[in-house]
């Protein structure tokens, strides 16, 4: 489950998000959309902690993260796979170890992680690149690896930011297909987009944000 | 754990940045081999050192006349002090033939002497903490109130100079080693400090990632430790040059080197001493990591 309780999040006096409630069922899947600068990174980051909350509370599973232990951050991080906006991907590592490094992180077995990072990768379809380096990619194919990463150790929620931007419709929709197959079997699912043709017919939750207050819920 | 990850990562690392790691091995073989030579200078001051306090003496004259009882006793009571290590009787008519031995053939010097002139005495070894001039005065003092006893007499410049030559080495040997040690951790301590830098982006993601502190953190130290183990391993190849040229070479234009010991155990130390000191070092440049 996801909660947002009254959440606030300012920037020196600038607000970003103001009054934010939003409740995420565990095993739902839902889509965040507004446009650029609305403030949806901000409030994905808010998630897995990358920044506090200025005001209210947020609830990720059991963990209540206005009261977590700065220790128990890695272990929250660990329960969520995040498709950043701008991949974070590791110029040193080769795309089978950018991917394997989620599952090393959580202290996988060297042959399971194998085994698991293979899988990841062929559902991106990118098994035939796992030698290459990030920097000979292109955008298309290093947003997969990013999401090949987020995926790859089955985490409770996948968070999931502009996941899509870099892909033409057809592997976009391959993509969300991929995220909907995952969020059958029971992740969360929390997608950050502006590009509408994601949601459009998904029966999901939709919610919309404006200059960094919650405007409107619809179903796609 | 994922400790061959951390290792693998550590090797990538030590490779992709050769000649900053090349440098710093370099640096910590040759601080390492000062430590070796300070070492060597040091056990072998020591091999010197160490006999001279045996041949500390004191010697206690004993009243004319003391009846066998009291000399006894006087013994007993010496026996148990827990500075002693030996107590060595020497009655009037020992010393006497100890004299004429001395004096050989001019021993007629003490023909005509009906009465034997000499005292009774008793030599006292200290055992080797006690000799210094402080503590020998103070066993002096202590041994004159013992009744019986006339007087005593012992060597408190030399006592003093034995002390002062051990403390003196001691002391500049623990100071070279302990600058050296600082040294090599510094060493250290700047080289994963400047990798840790570069790959700060990288420790970004993996912080995201969900990686704990030891996670992040055992590359680096594992690094630091190959670069003391490796500096060690380069010291051991320094140390036993040093040690062919003076044992050899040197001792051959100069015998009196030929009497010099070289420890061969501190070159099984140094690689150890090097992998401590290099964790120490990578894990002061890493610091707590904010998650
Ligand atoms: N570290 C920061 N310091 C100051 N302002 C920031 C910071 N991060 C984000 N902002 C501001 O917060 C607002 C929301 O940014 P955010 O990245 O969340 O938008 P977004 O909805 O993800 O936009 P986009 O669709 O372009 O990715 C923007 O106005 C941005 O300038
Ligand atoms: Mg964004």
């Amino acid at each position: 489950m996801i909660a947002f309780q009254n959440v606030s999040k300012y920037y020196d006096l600038h607000t970003v998000l103001r009054n934010i409630n939003i409740t995420i069922q565990k095993g739902e899947m839902a889509f965040l959309t507004g446009p650029s600068g609305a403030g949806k990174s901000t409030l994905l980051r808010l998630m897995y902690m990358a920044e506090l909350a200025d005001e209210g509370n947020i609830i990720i599973e059991d963990l209540d993260l206005a009261s977590l232990k700065m220790s128990r951050i890695p272990f929250l991080r660990r329960s969520i796979g995040v498709v950043f906006q701008d991949f974070k991907l590791i110029k040193n590592l080769n795309v089978f170890n950018n991917v394997a490094l989620a599952l090393r992180i959580r202290g996988v077995v060297e042959r399971e992680a194998r085994n698991l990072t293979s899988e990841a990768l062929k559902k991106v379809n990118l098994r035939h690149l796992a030698d290459s380096y990030p920097q000979s990619l292109s955008g298309g194919e290093q947003q997969r690896v990013a999401i090949a990463r987020a995926i790859v150790a089955d985490p409770l929620v996948i968070l999931a930011d502009e996941p899509t931007g870099n892909l033409d419709p057809g592997t976009a929709l391959d993509i969300i297909k991929l995220f909907r197959d995952l969020n059958l079997q029971g992740t969360t699912v929390l997608i950050a987009t502006h590009n509408r043709e994601l949601f459009r017919g998904t029966g999901k939750r939709v919610f919309k944000l404006d200059g960094g207050t919650l405007s409107g819920e619809e179903v796609g | 754990m994922a400790m061959p990850y951390s290792f693998k990562s550590a090797l990538q690392s030590l490779c992709r940045e050769k000649w900053i790691n090349i440098l710093s091995i370099f640096t910590v073989a040759s601080s390492l081999l000062i430590v070796t030579l300070t070492v060597f200078f040091l056990y072998n001051v020591e091999l010197v050192t160490s006999h001279l306090p045996e041949r500390f003496s004191m010697m206690i004259y004993l009243k004319d006349n003391l009846p066998r009882e009291d000399t006894q006793n006087v013994i007993n009571m010496l026996q148990k002090r827990a500075d002693v290590s030996k107590v060595r009787y020497i009655s009037k008519s020992d010393a006497l033939k100890e004299l004429k031995q001395t004096l050989k053939d001019t021993n007629y010097i003490l023909e005509g002497l009906d009465d034997n002139p000499l005292a009774s005495s008793i030599e006292l070894r200290l055992k080797k903490d006690f000799v210094t001039g402080a503590t020998a005065a103070r066993i002096a003092e202590e041994v004159k109130k013992i009744p019986g006893i006339d007087s005593v007499f012992y060597g408190e410049k030399i006592a003093e100079a034995i002390h002062l030559l051990k403390r003196s080495v001691e002391n500049i040997s623990l100071i070279i080693f302990l600058t050296i040690s600082l040294g090599v951790i510094f060493v250290t301590y700047s080289t994963v400090k400047i990798l840790f830098y570069r790959k700060n982006e990288e420790i970004e993601i993996l912080k995201l990632l969900g990686a704990t502190g030891s996670f992040i953190r055992m590359p680096f130290l594992i690094e630091g430790g190959i670069i003391g183990l490796m500096g060690g391993a380069l010291g051991i190849v320094g140390a036993f040059i040093f040690y062919i040229a003076v044992t050899y070479r040197l001792s051959m234009v100069i015998p009196v080197l030929k009497t010099l010991v070289f420890p061969l155990e501190i070159l099984i130390a140094l690689p150890v001493i090097g992998i401590i000191l290099g964790i120490i070092g990578s894990a002061i440049a890493i610091g707590r990591l904010r998650l």
